[in-house]
């Protein structure tokens, strides 16, 4: 099967041509460094007989001089050294129409590769708004490939892309490629010498390299990634022999590497010789400019931002409120319809107790995480996040950062996970290291059932300003704040005493504002749907199953379940005896404390309830903490299996959040209050509590070091901010 | 005739909101340099500053772009006269 390879600038529209392509469900955005690592997908290829081509969406670039660990997949899959994938069979190169000159630079590199290229000429459709005429059959000619216009977001021009590129396939477009016809026949002969040496030694020493790379060898910078392809054996004569070379080449007048864009920019500026016209136009004063003004504006855009970051979250409790409360009374109903079919025993207990009351308290929580997606998706499509990333370059400059690292940062509140495989579009190793580690402490949507469970319970319902500015949603926006404000001095400490150097430059390109894709963001909404749902039927589910074991087992069930069978039995009568219902009811309740005390988890929260009693826990509490180490939303199933072992069976209707508030220790006093909730989300938003994020950190690392540290100095700090939380709030 | 422009080169940062410019030079950090070139900053192209400051917000070329150099480069503009 033939592979394709779909590469751009980044915000030229490659992710939506590829969904257009493949009828795939590639995430888009409005920003850049939205794709960081090459995504896989199929398309048909007609007329009869259909073939089958494989297309691999690149992450945008700039060029093929590789800065930041996503330029370099691009051009890992390009050279054929990325593991798992054949060097692709042609390329389509999508450049965006509207600032031609600038696209083709990358087109300059991409056709000197040696591999069938195909432009696609994308927002065609804006063309007339900016004033802009551009002539594609000679700009085709002029650059030696096939040229179709398109509009990937509108579907325009899709059948003639597929169509060129099956000839393109077929052969019936072969590129033309003499080295005078391409941007490098404009170097000097004396640097296409060097090249050749270099090439030919790497390749007498078993490194055989594409002409392409022993070139970005020459010109590239020693720490580039170009260089990651050199065995480490022959690393230092390389770049010894690449210094000389250098030298060699600046006494003849060639200065690396500002040669290279002046060579491609002349190219570029012949090839598109009287196939582009543009007609003046008056961009001052536009929308987008006005806009700016006001969204960028040092304090005002500001305010703006956290205004906005307040409505979400105060509009998050206000929506989520009704079908939360839907889901809980279905949950509760299911659950009474399951104990009223089955008699008292393992098995009842084992579904109504551990599966539903465990997922069911997970489930509770979509309707927010949901919304959260909503919004999430309308910020990152509508182009805001980058001005917001802008805005914060200001202040995170005075800690040694740049904006760059906002993005990701802001991505870290859906999912710590895409967020730390954001810091890919990072050029300074030790920004992106800083981000890496201070990305898990950005309140994800894990924390969500967290921090809704805890505040829906312990923080009343009030409203303020004649009923807009509800305390719940407040408290809410607060903890989500919390991890991000003590981000800020961990990555100052980061900057100065583990990643030291000199304070990193910042640029990056602004995309256009647009209305959001009402399918982008369904899509969005429910791609993170599936994966809470996914999530809850997997990992939640056997951690329910495994705590409802440890809490059931050791211990003679016999007692409680006749007294419960009786006790069901008299509430089955019309006229029961409410002296004998209240001293069964008590009963039950007796042998069920007694059983889960006497209980692995019983037993287990006796050991851990020394080291959690100064956060203000009980035993209960600390082992659903421990039980949600491997993620953080098992809490919430760990508490409503533990409270619906717990109780007696009518409590199930009644929700976690009643449980909580009802839930008392064996002094009578009640086990939760205001600021054992606080200390719960302190700790919540503190804490390393999932092993994906730390396989990640992992993985983007290429150590184990960097996880450890995560967990070590998160966990730390958790524990010490969940001390302070309770300390200050039990006072207050 | 005079050209459109005054002869006097200023640093990109120095130029007053909504006020264009021609990039006239280039320098600094070599790779720093090669970047904003890769990126379509380079000489001969127009700069319209829309937000200035230390990281400031330009239009180049109908593309907005936003720029923090801390000294590693320094664009070099030939202010447009109004």
């Amino acid at each position: 099967m033939p592979t394709v390879a779909l590469i751009g600038n980044p915000n030229t529209g490659k992710s939506s041509l590829f969904n257009a392509l493949c009828g795939g469900q590639a995430r888009v955005g409005n920003y850049p460094g939205v794709t960081v690592e090459h995504k896989t997908g199929r398309m048909q290829l007609g007329p009869p007989p259909l073939k089958i081509v494989e297309l691999v969406d690149l992450p945008g670039t700039y060029s093929l001089s590789a800065r930041s660990a996503d330029e370099a997949v691009s051009v890992e899959v390009l050279s054929g050294e990325m593991p798992g994938l054949t060097r692709p069979d042609a390329v389509i190169v999508i450049l965006d129409a509207t600032n031609l000159e600038r696209n083709l630079y990358l087109l300059s590199q991409v056709l000197e590769l040696q591999l069938p290229t195909l432009v696609a000429l994308n927002m065609w459709d804006r063309l007339g708004s900016e004033g802009i005429a551009i002539d594609p059959k000679m700009l085709s000619e002029s650059l030696g490939v096939p040229v179709v216009c398109t509009s990937a977001s509108k579907m325009i021009g899709i059948a003639d892309l597929k169509l060129a590129l099956s000839d393109l396939l077929s052969g019936a477009a072969k590129p033309l490629r003499s080295r005078e016809s391409l941007a490098c026949g404009a170097f000097p002969e004396s640097f296409h010498r060097q090249v050749d040496e270099l090439q030919r030694f790497l390749e007498s020493q078993g490194c055989p390299l594409l002409r392409f790379q022993a070139e970005r060898l020459l010109i590239d910078d020693p720490q580039a990634h170009s260089y990651r392809v050199i065995p480490r054996g022959l690393a230092a004569w390389v770049t010894q022999r690449v210094g000389q070379s250098r030298q060699e080449l600046a006494d003849q007048g060639v200065l690396i590497p500002l040669f290279e864009t002046r060579a491609r920019y002349a190219w570029i500026k012949q090839r598109v010789a009287g196939a582009i016209q543009r007609s003046p136009m008056d961009r001052k004063n536009s929308g987008s400019d006005q806009f700016d003004r006001w969204l960028t504006h040092r304090w005002f855009g500001l305010l703006f931002f956290i205004l906005l970051m307040f409505l979400i979250f105060q509009s998050i409790t206000w929506i989520a409120s009704w079908p939360m409360d839907g889901i809980n009374l279905a949950c509760g109903w299911l659950a009474d319809q399951v104990a009223s079919m089955m008699a008292p025993g393992p098995l009842r207990s084992l579904l109504v107790d551990g599966v539903l009351g465990g997922i069911g308290s997970v489930l509770v929580f979509l309707p927010q995480i949901a919304i959260l997606f909503f919004f999430i998706a309308v910020l990152e499509d509508c182009g805001y996040m980058s001005r917001a990333a802008f805005m914060m370059d200001k202040f995170m400059s005075v800690i040694g950062m740049s904006g760059k690292s906002f993005l990701p940062l802001m991505s870290s509140f859906a999912c710590a996970i895409p967020g730390i495989m954001a810091t890919r579009t990072i050029e300074n190793r030790r920004d992106r290291m800083v981000t890496l580690l201070i990305a898990p402490l950005m309140s994800c949507s894990a924390r969500w059932p967290v921090y809704v469970l805890m505040v829906s319970a312990f923080v009343p319902n009030r409203s303020y300003l004649s009923g807009w500015v509800g305390l719940q949603g407040a408290v809410l926006f607060g903890i989500m704040c919390v991890g991000a404000l003590v981000s800020i001095p961990v990555a100052w400490l980061l900057k100065r005493f583990v990643f030291p150097g000199d304070p990193s430059t910042f640029i990056m390109e602004l995309s256009s504002y647009k209305w959001p894709s009402l399918r982008v963001v369904i899509m969005r909404v429910w791609e993170r749907v599936l994966s809470f749902i996914a999530r809850a039927g997997s990992l939640i589910f056997i951690t329910s199953v495994l705590v409802w074991a440890a809490a059931y087992f050791p211990g003679d069930h016999g007692p409680a379940d006749k007294a419960q069978a009786e006790l069901e039995a008299q509430e089955s009568m019309n006229n029961p005896d409410t002296t004998k219902l209240e001293s069964l009811r008590e009963q039950v309740h007796r042998y069920n404390a007694q059983l889960i005390s006497q209980s692995y988890l019983g037993r287990a929260g006796d050991w851990i309830e020394p080291i959690v009693r100064p956060l203000g826990w009980d035993g209960k509490i600390g082992i659903a903490v421990l039980a949600s180490f491997p993620a953080r939303e098992v809490i919430v199933a760990t508490l409503g299996t533990i409270y619906s072992l717990g109780s007696d069976q009518d409590q199930h209707s009644q929700g976690l959040v009643d449980q909580l508030r009802a839930a008392t220790g064996p002094d009578g006093k009640a086990v939760y209050s205001l600021a054992t909730a606080c200390s719960i989300m302190v700790f919540f938003a503190l804490c390393a509590q999932c092993v994906s994020t730390l396989v990640t950190i992992r993985r983007e690392t290429n150590s184990w070091r960097w996880p450890i540290f995560s967990f070590v100095y998160m966990t730390t700090l958790a524990y010490i901010g969940a001390w302070i939380a309770y300390s200050f709030m039990s006072r207050w | 005739m005079s050209p459109p422009w005054n002869l006097n080169a200023v640093p990109v940062e120095y130029l007053a909101p909504e006020t264009e410019g021609v990039v006239v030079d280039l320098c600094g950090e070599e790779k720093n340099v090669h970047r904003l070139e890769e990126l379509g900053i380079r000489c001969g192209c127009k700069i319209r500053m829309l937000c200035p400051g230390e990281t400031c917000l330009l239009a180049i070329e109908g593309k907005k772009m936003c720029l923090r150099l801390n000294s590693t480069a320094e664009i070099l503009v030939q202010p447009l006269t109004p």
